[in-house]
């Protein structure tokens, strides 16, 4: 099974399309306005899947399997809380007299009603998501039953799936998200296509030689060992004990990234890097955080106004994003046996989009699409929340994982381990 | 970001995301978060209040392939988009105004060359004179980010920048 960026760049589009309609028709069933978050493809472990799941919220989830077109499983995910919402709003739409049963709010358990109205809501989604793949691969996808599931962890969501992915597996699964304007109400999609149908799909829609979807490993290996390497540097540097909450690979579009940042000023250090492959890379800290290091770096810093961080502590996130920009392209060097060289820091304290834009920009003169690789950092008890974001030139990466040795990438081993957070 | 509305008028600002465009008139109001080095671009026609606000990332959408599927994207394809749509709703060619924004410098990246932020903002120049679209105001360059809000109705840009000493602009 072989990839390309023209091949994923389509499941994106069919991604779009998907979560489009779908909030198209949650707006129609609802009455009010939502709107699209971020659409990502994401190639994940198992592992990484029901850890994502595994926050010990409430989950509720409406399943279907597909088969055609293309064969696995759609699940739409409601936080319990949004489910019942949603639930409310319906039913108090149907009319007074549902209304009078509509409080549901307090409930427990789903009861008969509440559970084959979120079924309807979470199957009209799934729907709308498939209508919007059917649409762009012009082919027809059956969809069987809706099916409720309820649960913390993904066990009940995954769990009995033949399809889903053991730990160890590197999956592809299509996220989407979406919201309703002015209220809490979120949810997640998730796609999960059986391999094989996966395989047929790219095949059909490569138009160029691509890489082999086992090298896909490297990609995988190559977010780890930087994420790890970052956490150590982190670690040792500010003496705040870090790990590795999240890592994973996305393919997005480029404007897809802006987005994904936080609105709000952050604090950080960008770089470019130079070897095979060549791109950006961004490390970016809420100021708390960034306030939090600096002091822990230098604790006879005094900030020289009120909410800057004065030449100290500008020089200090410079030299830790410094380091762990060594760290983390260090570790992609060791996975891909290169170097890859990087640039002075470009210290940044500003909206967290407009200092990802220009390398999106960059980029964006010779591509559509990007791989990004995401990682998350986090410290426990204390505020350390550290964005990674490592931008690879498209067809430099290409060339980089073309080159890996397959069997090198087994010998070099996972170690990542994922830290619980008290999310509370 | 899209915005799948129900009703017409909805208070909500429209989002406009990058490589986006938006038409609206009078007290509407369109928004753009966080540019950096892309660029705001807003038209609008005093006399009929219609106007529209672009996110452009690139400069040449005539040299790209899809600048059909997204005039958006692109400074010169997105002024023409944007005209196009306004005088389709009713504003006159000849009255439409133009406001820009953005393009900031951040980063002084080798593989940037003379800078990104840069091009848009000459890229977005060439073509209103082209048009004949006077250029009425501007808040570019730099090396901070911006937020923009448009209101077409009275063709008032609202710029707030992350650099303390500029704070918000009204352009």
């Amino acid at each position: 099974m072989k990839l390309d960026v023209n091949a994923l760049g389509t499941f994106y589009r069919m991604a779009r399309e998907g979560a489009g309609l779908a909030a198209g028709r949650l707006t129609h069933m609802l009455g009010v306005e939502t709107q699209l978050g971020v659409t990502k493809l994401n190639f994940m472990r198992g592992e990484e899947i029901r850890h994502d799941f595994d926050d010990s919220t409430e989950k509720v989830g409406v399943r279907v399997k597909l088969t055609g077109a293309i064969e696995g499983y759609s699940i739409v995910v409601f936080e319990r809380e949004s489910a019942l919402q949603v639930v409310e709003t319906l039913l108090s739409e149907a009319g007074p007299d549902a209304a009078v049963d509509a409080d549901v709010t307090d409930v427990d358990a789903f009861d008969e009603m509440t559970e084959s109205a979120a079924t309807e809501v979470g199957h009209i989604m799934n729907s709308g998501f498939i209508d919007g793949w059917a649409d762009v691969l012009e082919a027809v996808i059956d969809v069987s039953t809706p099916e409720f599931v309820e649960g913390q962890t993904a066990e009940p969501f995954f769990g009995d799936i033949d399809e889903a992915p053991s730990d160890d597996d590197l999956a592809l699964l299509f996220q989407s998200r979406i919201e309703t304007v002015g209220t809490e109400v979120g949810f997640n999609h998730y796609l999960l296509p059986k391999r094989e149908s996966m395989s047929r799909l790219l095949e059909r829609l490569r138009t160029s030689d691509g890489i082999e979807y086992d090298k896909l490993e490297g990609f995988d290996r190559m977010a780890e060992r930087g994420a790890k390497e970052v956490a150590e540097t982190a670690t040792t540097l500010t003496g705040i004990d870090t790990s590795v909450e999240i890592r994973r690979l996305n393919f997005v579009s480029l404007e897809a990234i802006p987005e994904q940042v936080a609105n709000e000023t952050l604090v950080g250090a960008a770089f470019e890097f130079d070897g095979l492959p060549s791109g950006y890379l961004l490390f970016l800290f809420d100021e708390e955080s960034a306030h939090e290091i600096v002091d822990a770096m230098v604790p006879m810093a005094v900030d020289e106004d009120e909410d800057g961080f004065g030449e100290m502590g500008t020089s200090a996130i410079k030299e830790l994003g410094n380091i762990m920009a060594s760290g983390f392209l260090d570790g992609w060097a060791n996975v891909l046996d290169t170097t890859i060289d990087h640039s002075t820091p470009e210290f940044i304290h500003d909206i967290g989009a407009a200092a990802v834009d220009p390398v999106i920009i960059q980029l964006g003169e010779n591509q559509d699409f990007a791989f990004v690789f995401d990682t998350i950092v986090v410290a426990d008890g204390r505020e350390f929340d550290c964005q990674v974001y490592a931008i690879p030139d498209e067809s430099d990466l290409e060339r980089a994982l073309n080159n890996l040795e397959v069997d090198r990438i087994e010998e070099t081993p996972t170690t990542a381990e994922f830290q619980e957070v008290d999310n509370t | 970001m899209k915005t799948y509305g129900t009703e017409p008028g909805a208070p909500t600002p429209v989002q406009v995301g990058i490589s986006e465009l938006a038409i609206s008139d009078g007290d509407d109001t369109l928004k753009s978060y966080g540019l950096g080095s892309c660029l705001a671009i807003a038209l609008y026609d005093p006399k009929t209040g219609i106007g529209g606000l672009a996110h452009a990332m690139l400069p040449d959408g005539d040299a790209a392939e899809n600048s059909d599927r997204k005039p958006g994207k692109y400074a010169d394809t997105a002024i023409r988009a944007l005209l196009r749509r306004m005088v389709e709703q009713g504003a006159h060619y000849t009255d439409v105004e133009a406001k820009i924004a953005g393009g900031s410098d951040m980063f002084e990246f080798e593989s940037f060359g003379e800078g990104v932020g840069q091009r848009n903002v000459a890229a977005a120049k060439a073509e209103l004179e082209k048009l004949g679209v006077p250029l009425e105001a501007e808040d570019v360059g730099g090396d901070y980010g911006r937020t923009v809000e448009f209101t077409p109705g009275t063709g008032t840009l609202i710029v707030k920048s992350s650099n303390s000493d500029n704070g918000v602009t009204k352009l």
